[in-house]
């Protein structure tokens, strides 16, 4: 077990590099001058051009300036933003505890939802209730996120007044963010958990242990959703993802602060050190979920071992 | 499947309440009301204000209509952006002083009608042709940490911006060829610069060039980010990132600000900047009361807000240049006058306000907006008239092509319009442009690319132009528009490199009297137009709405919206 997470970790490591590497070639792969393009917005002279050239030393060769990048991002160094002028550190810092939140209660939304919905499907398959649950579904995962964002704000905020529309803070401010971004989700969860249901409910070890007299619901949940679940387990770590990917535009939908809101400032004010940091830190809580999700199979399937 | 008739309904149901919501519920904003260009602020002078509000534009609030509300209660207004920092020195944003101006203090106060006032100063003289500048301080102000403002205070804020160590903002700009700050005594204090420099009288006016603590900003670090400390009539609390700033009321304020008509501190207890940057949730917290006051109402909402009576709409023309469209004098067929002077003429510009704008534009018609100055033989300059435009093709050796394309020397007259996609396609001025020009036998190309490689073509002179604008209190803002040194560079991209025209600007930038200045800037005015460098559009409107029982918004001579005499929600 402790073998196969080091040999995980170690794993990881090119894969932040290369990471690393692509975020800090984004900046050199945009076409024109970086420093000019960074100063566009201001009333600049040659001599503020060079003197920002020489502080974030792009006069160095490339490799020069990609070691430097990478010893400061291990000393948890991600530079300086150009547009507040304070560390990329700080302002992720203050971001990502918003998104984080938001992400474990769409998370929460996502789960509850699907899981929920998926297994009255299977288990009640072909009735009304399973045509209009995967409906729903399918009407989930089509529909784009902004667009139901701003449903929920219209029925929730501007017809029952019951939540708010805007801004971070108590837990009433979560509501709808969380409803948006969970439900695209669910419905694929809900999907998911009703064919994975469906499969195992028509084994042979279900009919066995209904012939035992177990009682339905301990079927259903106990021999059903256990061994449904590592699909679900798979799909719930890139769903994770996904999440992280929609509080981009759920974020702005519903200006809450959050590392989405963050980059997507950044990248409209070519704020590249933010938008590099940022990059980096989703990347690396991907590259984390991923092995979180790895290990979890070993819990709900002891037939899988890390070794 | 059994798929009985109740699926069916409740996936109708669902389906229905949806495509209700969605007729109602606001959509993205439209291109005209997109910035293609940056809002900085260049210089700002005028004292002679000539000009009143543009027409059409549905007359602005008047401080005066507040002039008894009740105080006290909690104002909160939605922003459609953040700002980078609240320190007035740092920022190169105008939402940053949209917040700032409510509790920082200038030295001077442009009103809204751009007449020069006296703020922290009570009178300011200028000397040496134009290159001193000498302000007589008041006694009676502190800051709100309990310093003194004095002389030492002005000459520490003025040396801190132009420190090559700080990161300075529009502040820098607004002390072009600053030369030294000298304290004459304790409230006397003379500022130089290297070169006559007009602009600065409005500029010291401006946000940018607010006082903050000398003793208190030190002792900050970083935080002055955050909360400055300054002068004014509230103290900022707290900045919330990507969420909300919060201002107090600060009861020792007891001067009489300078557009007030009674003396003593603001009216609402507290101010609660929100930063929503999504239109349709900005209307929809407007109509909800999370809000009272929302910036930036987007054309589709226009006409909602406008006929409901619990909402007031107010539009303010912005100071600066119309959203224009730059011609590239430099680049086959717009480095030919007559072609550039078709196009002038060609152009439908109350087809694009009847169709883009809806109510937050009005017709733009000359390089400085009707806000900074207006005059009838400007607006007399190129009347839609596509017969004139055809003539002068004609008269340019281009004729009708098979194609309906005109054509000369076997080349096709195509235009390569360099058009900034800020994430939703083209811009639609920019599309209506193209269809509107295709009426003369122009074939007018569209190069569609994000910011960065669309300013770099603007400094390679490597299109036939962009559409863009420039916010500016003041006329100075030609220069960076017009100047032979800014080709290659913010924002010259008409690439005009000619030395009448740099004299001309000089000449602007340099006289102090503000009837001589105005009838330079007249003149150049009138040049720039014969040339045809550059096709104005629509002089844009600031549209704001208050609502849910708080009114008396007002606005400085920057388009700065002014909040302190406003009471808040109970």
């Amino acid at each position: 077990m402790y073998a196969y997470l080091s040999r995980r970790l170690l794993a990881t490591i090119p894969v932040l590099f290369a990471v690393l590497l692509l975020v800090f070639s984004m900046l050199h792969l945009v076409p024109g001058d970086p420093v000019k393009l960074m100063l566009s917005e201001f009333q600049t002279s040659p001599e503020q051009i060079a003197l920002l050239r020489s502080q974030l030393h792009f006069d160095d060769p490339l490799p020069v300036q990609f070691g430097r990048y990478v010893v400061n991002a291990l000393h948890g160094d991600l530079g300086y933003s150009i547009r507040s002028k304070r560390p990329v550190t700080t302002e992720i810092a203050e971001n990502l505890p918003s998104t984080l939140q938001l992400a474990v209660a769409g998370l929460f939304v996502a789960i509850l939802v699907g899981v929920v919905l998926g297994i009255i499907s299977a288990v009640k398959h072909h009735t009304w209730f399973d045509a209009g649950a995967m409906s729903i579904a399918l009407l989930g995962v089509s529909m784009p996120s902004f667009w139901l964002g701003l449903l929920l704000i219209f029925l929730f905020s501007l017809r029952f007044r019951l939540f708010p529309a805007t801004g971070g803070g108590d837990w009433q401010h979560l509501v709808l963010p969380a409803l948006t971004l969970g439900l695209a989700s669910a419905a694929i969860v809900a999907r998911l958990t009703r064919s994975s249901m469906l499969e195992v409910m028509g084994r042979e070890y279900i009919t066995t242990a209904r012939a035992k007299g177990v009682k339905e619901h301990s079927v259903i949940l106990g021999h059903g959703l256990r061994n449904a679940l590592i699909p679900l387990i798979t799909i719930i770590g890139l769903q994770f993802g996904q999440l992280l990917a929609g509080a981009v535009i759920v974020e702005t939908v519903f200006s809450r602060p959050g590392i989405g809101r963050l980059i997507v400032d950044a990248i409209l004010n070519k704020d590249f050190p933010v938008v590099q940091g940022v990059v980096l830190v989703v990347a690396t809580s991907y590259v984390v979920v991923n092995l979180l999700v790895d290990l979890v199979y070993g819990v709900a399937d002891p037939r899988i071992r890390h070794g | 499947m059994r798929l009985t008739y109740r699926a069916v309904l409740v996936a109708l149901f669902v389906l229905a309440l949806a495509v209700a919501a969605c007729a109602q519920t606001p959509a993205a904003p439209s291109g005209g009301a997109q910035a293609s260009a940056p809002t900085t602020a260049s210089g700002s002078a005028q004292s002679s204000a000539p000009t009143a509000a543009s027409s059409g534009a549905a007359a602005p609030k008047e401080a005066a209509k507040a002039a008894a509300p009740q105080k006290g209660g909690t104002l909160t207004i939605g922003l459609d952006s953040e700002p980078p920092t609240l320190d007035p020195h740092a920022s190169p944003s105008a939402v940053s002083f949209y917040i700032t101006n409510q509790a920082c203090e200038s030295l001077l106060y442009l009103d809204e009608n751009r007449q020069l006032k006296p703020w922290l100063a009570e009178s300011w003289d200028v000397s040496d042709g134009g290159k001193t500048f000498t302000f007589k301080l008041r006694k009676d102000v502190k800051f709100q940490d309990g310093t003194p403002f004095n002389a030492q205070a002005v000459k520490w804020n003025l040396d801190r911006i132009v420190n090559p160590n700080y990161k300075a903002g529009s502040a820098l700009t607004y002390l072009t060829g600053f030369d030294k700050a000298e304290v004459v005594d304790d409230n006397t204090i003379k500022i130089s610069f290297k070169n006559p420099y007009a602009p600065f009288l409005t500029n010291a006016a401006g946000g940018p060039l607010a006082m903050i603590s000398p003793t208190g900003t030190p002792k900050q670090g970083d935080q002055v980010n955050k909360t400055p400390i300054c002068t004014g009539p509230y103290k900022i609390d707290e900045w919330v990132a990507k969420d909300h700033a919060t201002l107090s009321r600060w009861d020792d304020y007891n001067r009489q600000l300078p557009y007030a008509s009674q003396s003593g501190p603001g009216f609402a207890d507290k101010i609660v900047f929100k930063f929503v940057p999504e239109n349709g949730t900005r209307m929809a917290a407007a109509e909800s009361g999370e809000i009272q006051v929302a910036a930036a109402v987007p054309s589709q909402d226009l006409p909602r807000f406008e006929s409901n009576s619990a909402y007031t709409v107010v539009k303010k023309p912005w100071v600066g240049t119309p959203r224009y469209w730059a011609l590239n004098v430099t680049k086959p067929p717009t480095d030919d006058v007559k072609v550039r002077q078709a196009i002038n003429y060609a152009v439908d510009k109350d087809a694009i306000l009847n169709t883009l704008y809806k109510g937050i534009g009005t017709k733009g018609f000359a390089p400085l907006a009707a806000s900074m100055m207006d005059d009838p033989t400007l607006r007399a300059y190129y009347p839609y008239n596509v017969d004139k435009a055809k003539q002068l093709l004609d008269e340019a050796g281009w004729k009708p092509g098979a194609d309906g394309v005109r054509v000369k020397n076997g080349q096709r007259l195509e235009i390569l319009l360099n058009d900034i996609d800020q994430g939703s396609g083209p811009q639609q001025i920019d599309v209506l442009l193209q269809g509107q020009l295709r009426n003369i036998g122009a074939d007018v190309k569209l190069k569609t690319q994000a910011r960065a490689p669309w300013y770099e073509d603007n400094y390679r002179c490597a299109t036939n132009g962009p559409v863009l604008f420039l916010r500016s209190g003041d006329p100075d803002a030609l220069t960076s528009l017009f100047a032979s040194a800014n080709v290659g560079s913010n924002f010259n991209f008409t690439c005009l490199k000619d030395p009448e025209i740099d004299k001309m600007l000089d000449q602007g930038r340099a006289e102090s009297d503000p009837t001589k200045r105005k009838d330079i800037y007249m003149t150049l005015q009138k040049k720039l137009l014969d040339g045809a460098y550059m096709v104005p559009l629509a002089d844009e409107l600031s549209v704001w709405a208050e609502g849910q029982g708080v009114s008396g918004l007002a606005f400085d001579g920057f388009t700065y919206p002014i909040v302190t005499r406003m009471a808040g929600a109970k």
